[in-house]
């Protein structure tokens, strides 16, 4: 949503990656269910 | 009582960015000490990165290894292109990505933590790299004109700014009519309370 206020267009997302399990933050990470993700978008 | 903005959070700014700077900064230098988040080589396979591009790096650089995403998975860049990296770290997607421009295009490196910029800069040496250059700055108020850009990269780095927003109008700012974003970074399915938004030690791990 940013993203688009900001200007951008042509927002894609990645496929989504557990990037903290087995790390120290997987508790935390778990509990707000957190993602790693790529972000792509074009300045229109 | 307002809202805070969007995008926005209500921490101390600058107490914040030591805080994070002194945790990049051990991320740099001492790598093998381990973190609450996971670092290095076996992060960059987490997150995809071709075993070849990675081999062909510095150790020092994989070692350091920080982020969340890869701003690789939407394709490689051209040959040419002038990029920025926003909070580049230990350098591992500064070095990929002025490998893919070539010697005709040119890369920016940014971060606001000095043994960071350092990580990069060695890299860039032991690769033989002359197209790049390592700045000093910060995500809110990049030290790149308006419109060079052809792309924007960054890796983990949004989700530790207050100001989002501030951080995409910048890219935006640097990037040409129709230049891209390719920006790994973290999404929050539940919502975060606003305790812990104000609770620096938890946004610098």
């Amino acid at each position: 949503m940013l993203l688009e206020q900001t200007g951008f267009v042509d927002v894609v997302l990645s496929n989504e990656v557990d990037v903290f399990s087995g790390s120290k933050h997987e508790s935390d990470a778990r509990d707000f269910e957190t993602r790693g993700v790529t972000v792509f978008a074009r300045r229109a | 009582m307002s809202s805070p903005e969007v995008g926005v959070a209500r921490v101390d700014r600058e107490a914040l960015r030591e805080a994070i700077a002194e945790k990049y900064a051990q991320v740099a230098t001492n790598p093998e000490i381990g973190f609450h988040f996971h670092t290095g080589r076996p992060l960059a396979m987490r997150l995809l990165y071709p075993a070849s591009a990675i081999d062909a790096l510095p150790p020092a650089t994989i070692d350091s290894f920080a982020g969340t995403g890869n701003p690789f998975l939407f394709g490689d860049l051209r040959r040419g292109e002038h990029v920025v990296d926003v909070g580049c770290g230990a350098g591992l997607d500064t070095l990929i990505a002025a490998g893919h421009v070539g010697p005709s295009g040119r890369v920016m490196a940014i971060d606001m933590t000095s043994e960071m910029r350092q990580k990069t800069t060695e890299g860039a040496a032991v690769m033989d790299l002359k197209n790049v250059d390592v700045r000093e700055g910060f995500a809110e108020s990049l030290p790149v004109e308006d419109g060079w850009a052809d792309v924007v990269i960054s890796n983990g780095v949004v989700n530790l700014c207050p100001d989002k927003r501030a951080v995409f109008r910048e890219m935006f700012r640097v990037l040409k009519p129709g230049g891209r974003i390719q920006i790994g970074d973290i999404l929050v399915h539940k919502e975060v309370p606003q305790s812990a938004k104000d609770d620096i030690a938890l946004w610098s791990g």
